[in-house]
């Protein structure tokens, strides 16, 4: 089936903020998706979780836009939107009947050429305190909710950023102040350190006029871009890593993690199809294996998360079944990955990977919000917005071979993090973080 | 990487807000109804440049017609349409999906089943051969709907220990009374769901399969397509089973009558799960577009009144909200927020506060503004894919609302008027009479609760968690 290509004009203002518009008039929608170069790897010892909080503090007000208000106009206009934030990068996004699309351009550049003319203690005192109950609704107190924090934390070292948590650490929180906050905002949120792509049922002409207008007086930050400390790692984790978790559930749950091919790196596309053919659906080999042939799981999964700084990260995890014996569901799930890493998967199995791939990709790209996502993310992440499309045709390059070398590379017991919830009592459980 | 950098210079940025442009008109996209001689209705919705089309077979019997001693069968026997045909076994059907490039799903909520795909538009054909397969050949296998159903039953285990999921079932159990369908989750409870076997699926499959109340609805780019010739090649031959049943009346009686609290104690937790409300409305009711707007107000919109004090005034919460679920009975309203322990009393009466404040007064004309431009103006967005657009017919069609139900709805939310939305208050919301139901660590907040006088409290101290694996 032919793949739609996503034609797109890409420049810059004088001021570095770089410019990506793809017009698409199936619908009148448009989606506008600014990008920042800053995530929370850029995050200090002592002041980590500000990136994230940033995505917060945004909507708290600028010169010219009330608390909250960003929100009651996007909506008023008929809008959606919404922020954010990972390792690498943050990012802010509208989604707009296209005839509003100047609205949201200007709400965006409010708020990245004066946000902190409207920060107050107030209202970083208010916004810490929502952040505070984001992290106990979303990680304490939700079973298994601590994996992730443990996950990244085991597979990159106390030195790497990776190491902490995107939402940061609560006491970090509590312990920032308004200058400490406001010297991150200056630093990173600047338009030389931005992508914003406005895709959708626009004219390219109105939008650069636009953006010109609104964006053109933030002035560049010549201390960017932000020198990072070599973030480089070790391909694999140089032994395994296992931990074992008492936990408020009521089945135990083993979940494993692997440092993998950073992102960019075409093995880790072949991984990509890996995890499809391990655990994408019901056909796949972890899912028939364990769910439904042997019974011991009572759900699968394994994937991979793309990250720029030295790893990537692919994970995955089986619930166990009442009564399953749990080194045995760890030596199946094992021999499944071990398999892929000997044995070439079959044509039938590469095909059928291909073809869902391509189908979830047009599915996925169907979306304006989806296409300026994207755009957004080259960009920034690779200085390639056209990756956009090129991605498809390097998934279907993929060969037999590729995925069989990828997973050898990565699925190695000493490249493991293997963590084990156990159901336990509250009495047994740790105290929960003040 | 502080301030000891070069300066940077001061912004300049336009203070002046700038005005929307000329909309570009949108229409709900033209809806093509025809009827299959056997009575199965065929609905096209042609969505040029979308080449990635969806179709969905909708069977309009859900887990509301079920009876009582067989909770959870119809989400049980969706779940095993794809386990096995009388030409497939189930892995053959998954990749014979795969191969097309489809993904094929077979799902029941309270008022309906459907089978439905995503196919590229080429490979439609074929697609619609396995929909057919999975709806009218099922064969059950007993092995297989054992498993599932074992499933099921782990996944309330699980749902036991999550607090939100654990909030969501204590409130319907709270709210209907004995007899009602809704007052167990779709999926069913233990008590029934241990007793369903691959007969049990046979049997209710039987009940309900009937092409004349059968809709399939296809929405894409369907340029050059005859979808009533691909319907009629694969559905046309159908016959009702002779077991069939229409669709039963549902008991949708509340349990409540006067203000009470049920707490479920959670030692330790670190917040509470906190949902006010009682049984809500059908969708069937008269002022359903005053409602839309009442409840956005109240717990729709991010500045819905809810939200803007319980997280932008007080920061008890990541969010708070308010809605209805609206069924083909009346299904459950609820003021709902997970809010940190030490908060929960306050967060309660701050909760049933605004409750009661809409009812009591009349909402300003900004927040009567804000809620009908939102909801006028998110229109467009709202069916910008085939799904989308193939999800909203397949609402209109369940609840056997007219075709043009969608067309009139953006004129329907203007007419709306401040004193439609406070009788929409007064008449849907009952503060005086709503259950209360807490998930949280009672030993942190009960002498606070006992001291507020919302009404009578009953506190749960049972495990939450049952012993099970190793």
């Amino acid at each position: 089936m032919p793949v739609p290509i996503v034609t797109f004009s890409d420049e810059r203002l004088p001021n570095g903020l770089r410019l990506i518009i793809a017009e698409d008039h199936l619908v009148p929608v448009a989606a506008i998706n600014l990008w920042y170069g800053v995530g929370s790897k850029h995050e200090q010892p002592g002041k980590t979780g500000f990136a994230h909080l940033f995505e917060h503090v945004m909507f708290e007000g600028s010169a010219h836009v009330g608390k909250a208000e960003h929100m009651a106009l996007v909506q008023a206009a008929g809008g959606v939107m919404n922020g954010s934030t990972w390792l690498d990068r943050t990012n802010y996004y509208e989604t707009m009947p296209s005839h509003q699309v100047e609205l949201a351009i200007w709400l965006e550049a409010d708020r990245m050429g004066t946000l902190l003319d409207a920060l107050s203690q107030e209202n970083l005192d208010n916004q810490r305190e929502v952040v505070k109950n984001e992290k106990r609704q979303s990680y304490d107190n939700r079973p298994y909710g601590s994996w992730s924090e443990r996950m990244f934390g085991a597979l990159f070292p106390e030195s790497h950023p990776y190491h902490h948590p995107t939402i940061g650490s609560m006491e970090d929180l509590d312990a920032a102040s308004l200058e400490d906050v406001s010297s991150f905002f200056r630093l990173h949120y600047a338009p030389n350190n931005a992508v914003i792509t406005i895709v959708g049922d626009v004219e390219s002409a109105r939008i650069r006029t636009w953006v010109a207008r609104y964006f053109g007086g933030i002035p560049a930050n010549p201390n960017l871009p932000v020198k990072l400390p070599d973030l480089s790692l070790p391909a694999t984790l140089g032994g395994e890593i296992r931990e074992i978790v008492p936990d408020r559930v009521p089945l135990p749950r083993l979940f494993w993690g692997f440092r993998a091919p950073a992102y960019g790196d075409p093995r880790l596309d072949a991984l990509d199809l890996a995890g499809q053919i391990l655990a994408g659906g019901k056909g796949s080999r972890l899912h028939r294996r364990l769910v439904r042939d042997e019974r011991l799981a009572q759900d699968v999964a394994l994937f991979s998360m793309g990250f720029t700084g030295g790893a990537s990260v692919t994970a995955g995890w089986a619930t166990a079944r009442p009564g399953t014996d749990l080194e045995l569901l760890e030596a199946v799930f094992w021999e499944e990955l071990e398999r892929i890493t000997r044995e070439p998967i079959s044509p039938d199995e590469l095909e059928r990977a291909r073809a869902l791939t391509e189908a979830d990709e047009l599915g996925a790209l169907m979306r304006v919000d989806e296409r300026a996502d994207r755009l957004s993310m080259y960009a920034t992440l690779f200085d390639d917005p056209d990756l956009i499309n090129r991605m498809l045709p390097r998934y279907l390059s993929v060969t037999a071979e590729d995925i069989r070398r990828v997973s050898a590379d990565v699925f190695r017991a000493d490249n493991r993090v293997v963590l084990t919830y156990l159901p336990a009592g509250a009495a047994e459980l740790e105290p929960a973080a003040a | 990487m502080t301030d000891a950098g070069a300066a940077i210079g001061a912004a300049t940025v336009i203070a002046e807000r700038p005005t929307h442009g000329e909309p570009r008109p949108y229409h709900f996209p033209v809806v093509d109804r025809q009827r299959l001689a056997n009575g199965l209705t065929v609905i096209a919705v042609d969505l040029p440049g979308r080449e990635l089309v969806t179709a969905s077979l909708l069977l309009p019997a859900g887990a509301a017609d079920e009876r009582d001693d067989e909770g959870g069968l119809t989400t049980l026997m969706a779940r095993a349409l794809s386990e096995g045909t009388q030409r497939h076994d189930a892995i053959a059907l998954v990749e014979a999906t795969e191969r097309l490039g489809a993904s094929l799903h077979a799902e029941a909520g309270w008022d309906a089943l459907s089978v439905g795909v995503d196919v590229p538009v080429a490979r439609l054909g074929p697609a619609l051969d396995l929909v057919a397969e999975v709806m009218a050949e099922p064969t059950f296998p007993a092995t297989e709907v054992q498993r599932l159903r074992e499933e099921r039953l782990n996944d309330l285990l699980q749902a036991r220990a999550d607090p939100r999921r654990r909030a969501d079932e204590g409130f319907v159990d709270t709210i209907y009374a004995a007899g009602s369908p809704y007052r167990r989750p779709a999926a069913g409870l233990r008590e029934t769901v241990e007793r369903l076997d691959a007969a049990a699926a046979a049997d209710i499959h039987g009940r309900r399969f009937d092409p004349a109340a059968m809709t399939l609805i296809v929405g894409g780019d369907l340029t050059g397509m005859d979808v009533m010739e691909l319907a009629h090649a694969r559905f046309g031959s159908w016959m009702a089973s002779p077991t069939a049943e229409s669709r039963r009346a549902i008991d949708a009686e509340s349990a409540v009558s006067e203000r009470f609290v049920r707490v479920f104690h959670r030692p330790g937790s670190v917040q509470t799960e906190i949902r006010i409300g009682h049984v809500g409305v059908s969708r069937h009711i008269e002022d359903f577009h005053a409602l839309s707007v009442m409840s956005a107000i109240l717990g729709g919109l991010f500045n819905s009144r809810l939200n803007r004090k319980l997280r932008e005034e007080k920061g008890y919460t990541y969010g708070a909200s308010a809605g209805y679920e609206l069924r083909r009975a009346a299904g459950p309203f609820a003021a709902r927020a997970a809010v940190n322990t030490e908060v929960t009393v306050p967060a309660t009466i701050d909760m049933l506060a605004e409750l009661n404040s809409i009812r009591d007064a009349e909402v300003e004309p900004a927040e009567r503004h804000a809620a009908r431009d939102f909801l006028v103006g998110v229109f467009p967005l709202r069916f910008e894919t085939p799904p989308a657009v193939v999800g909203a017919i397949a609402g209109l069609v369940v609840h056997d609302l007219p075709i043009d139900e969608l067309v009139r709805y953006r004129s329907a939310i203007e007419a709306v008027s401040i004193s439609d939305i406070q009788a929409a208050a007064i008449s849907h919301i009952r503060p005086d009479a709503a259950a209360i139901v807490l998930v949280g660590d009672a030993d942190a907040f009960l002498a606070a609760l006992e001291g507020a006088d919302l009404g009578r409290i009953v506190v749960e101290r049972e495990d939450a968690e049952p012993a099970a694996g190793r």
